[in-house]
């Protein structure tokens, strides 16, 4: 129980630390599109090794991340179709792709479609690795280096980070790459769906990385306190959530997704400036007319 | 070729012909509004909807599965509003967050189901993920087509109405329309189609069948009315395709087939249509040669 939540509560701190930039600059539906389409990567990958340990297919998914960006970019810059168009029929398509071939060539292995839309974080601690003398499961140390590699880019590219996604307009004028950054950061987030496929599957991941900082994105102003709220949501949602999940033997990473739900709409009901005082004001300066 | 002539294929292909026809028509007002991915978050938020009508009901049966469904759209839909209305979060947070969140109650609860005794034929619900059109039941292609007519009827009531809202809000406000009644009119035919859609393409892939035949079309004309012509072609003709691929090889979901011949129509256009990138070139060309 105790390294079943670790492993999530790395995965979710790992990937909401990048949601907030993703939240920021207005990618969250990118990200959706990379979390589909890195199960072609999974698959081909795996076709070719025939081992789903392999870091070949951190490889494959990277690369078919980028591709999205890419493609997406392409298609979007090529004028033929608004972006949200471009990004629906992306990710759509390689993803299909991908559904074809798990269901037709790789049905009697371990990657069946329930384990590829919200993964099985109770299987984790059944692989596992020694490091140091100490055994650990090996999702928990893979999750905890793509989290160190996060933490890294967040420290070194800060400054970057926070003028792009504030203000594109002067990051270009100082001679910031937002090109560069934007595709770094894309590059991170694919690497860090397909760590936590295994755990949370192609589609709950993206709660992972967008609801803890939208949640946060609510009630704070400054770029550093969204990100220590950021991550202090996600560690309580899935605190809460794997619980819930545990005790009631359901789908853990579902409960998670579930329970992040409810601490937004908490957040987003109940804050200084949420929904409720909005409306009672509104309301009431209705009636003094 | 036995296939072309079995009466259950028949009655398949029918249902989502017919389906991804409509759904082209449908799909044209938000892919031309710059809105195409509401669809796709209504899409994953509609299957909770059906695990909850099933677990209320305890059967199979599509009719009230869609019942479901169509409710959890609806508050999928007013969430998002709701949210981009009254906080500063981007309509793109909002539908990642309610995409993710709302499916994950749906895998949450279709654990749930699965894994209780007291629930029974629980299989099918996996059906509603990426679509079966080989277990679709004659009732199925009766529910799809009726929604399709309802829609279309509706369509074609508004359709001054919808073009004017569609191209120019603004012109529309001043001629009288209420866009208020213009967006649920839309959202309306959009969840309904969605609704009927799941079995046959399921809930994550749905979103593609609502804009891959609208950007089709988009690409041979800039007139509203052969927009909507090339969109029905296209999803039509795909979900013909794509079923019979489907049909004949096993192991192959329909949903994703479908949506490869779709994708295949749109990467064709790209190239050839009118608006393509082949003819865009060789007008440049000719420009060129006669400078």
């Amino acid at each position: 129980m105790i390294e079943v939540f670790a492993v999530l509560l790395v995965t979710a701190l790992a990937s909401s630390l990048l949601g907030v930039f993703l939240v920021l600059k207005g990618q969250a539906m990118t990200t959706d599109a990379i979390s589909h389409t890195i199960l072609l990567g999974i698959v081909i990958a795996f076709f070719i090794t025939n081992d789903l340990r392999s870091p070949l297919l951190i490889i494959g998914a990277a690369v078919i991340g980028l591709i999205t960006v890419y493609l997406i970019e392409l298609v979007t810059a090529s004028g033929l179709m608004k972006q949200d168009a471009a990004i629906g029929i992306v990710f759509t398509a390689l993803f299909a792709a991908a559904v074809i071939l798990v269901s037709r060539y790789a049905d009697n292995v371990h990657l069946d479609i329930d384990i590829v839309l919200m993964g099985q974080v109770l299987f984790a601690p059944l692989n596992r690795i020694e490091l140091l003398g100490i055994s650990l499961p090996y999702a928990l140390v893979q999750l905890t280096i793509v989290f160190i590699i996060n933490i890294l880019f967040v420290l070194i590219f800060y400054k970057e980070l926070k003028v792009t996604s504030f203000d594109p307009v002067y990051a270009a004028a100082a001679g910031i790459s937002t090109t560069f950054i934007y595709y770094i950061l894309m590059t991170l987030v694919s690497v860090t769906a397909v760590t936590a496929f295994d755990a949370v599957g192609s589609i709950l991941v993206i709660s992972f990385f967008v609801t803890p900082a939208i949640t946060a994105y609510l009630v704070t102003k400054r770029l550093s306190h969204m990100i220590w709220l950021t991550l202090i949501t996600a560690a309580f949602n899935s605190l809460l959530g794997c619980s819930f999940g545990y005790f009631t033997d359901i789908s853990i990473s579902g409960s998670v997704a579930s329970v992040s739900l409810v601490t937004f709409l908490a957040v987003f009901f109940f804050n200084k400036n949420g929904w409720i005082r909005k409306t009672l004001k509104t309301r009431r300066m209705l009636r003094k007319i | 070729m036995d296939i072309l002539t079995s009466y259950s294929f028949i009655i398949v292909a029918l249902g989502t012909v017919i389906l991804s026809a409509v759904a082209g028509v449908i799909g044209s007002i938000s892919v031309i509004k710059g809105q195409s991915l509401i669809g796709d978050a209504i899409g994953h938020a509609t299957f909770p909807g059906v695990v909850l009508a099933f677990m209320l009901f305890n059967v199979m049966e599509t009719s009230v599965l869609v019942v479901g469904a169509v409710i959890l759209g609806i508050i999928a839909f007013q969430l998002i509003h709701m949210i981009t209305g009254s906080s500063k979060i981007s309509l793109d947070s909002a539908l990642a967050l309610v995409l993710s969140s709302f499916f994950g109650l749906g895998m949450a609860l279709k654990s749930y189901v699965q894994g209780n005794p007291n629930f029974s034929g629980t299989q099918g619900i996996d059906d509603f993920i990426f679509g079966q059109a080989a277990y679709m039941l004659k009732s199925d292609v009766y529910l799809i087509i009726a929604a399709s007519a309802v829609s279309l009827i509706l369509f074609f009531l508004y359709y001054q109405q919808l073009r004017i809202y569609t191209f120019d809000p603004v012109y529309a406000r001043t001629v009288g329309i209420s866009i208020k009644f213009m967006n649920i009119l839309v959202l309306a035919m959009t969840i309904m189609i969605i609704a009927v859609g799941l079995k046959a393409v399921g809930a994550v892939l749905i979103v593609n069948i609502l804009i891959a035949p609208a950007v089709t079309g988009t690409l041979w004309s800039n007139k509203f009315i052969t927009v909507l012509r090339v969109a029905a072609a296209t999803g039509g003709l795909s979900a013909f395709i794509g079923t019979y691929i489907s049909t004949t090889f096993t192991g192959i979901a329909t949903g994703p087939a479908i949506i490869l011949a779709l994708s295949a129509c749109v990467i064709i256009s790209m190239l050839i249509a009118p608006k393509g990138i082949l003819v865009k070139r060789q007008r440049l060309r000719k420009l060129g040669e006669a400078a």
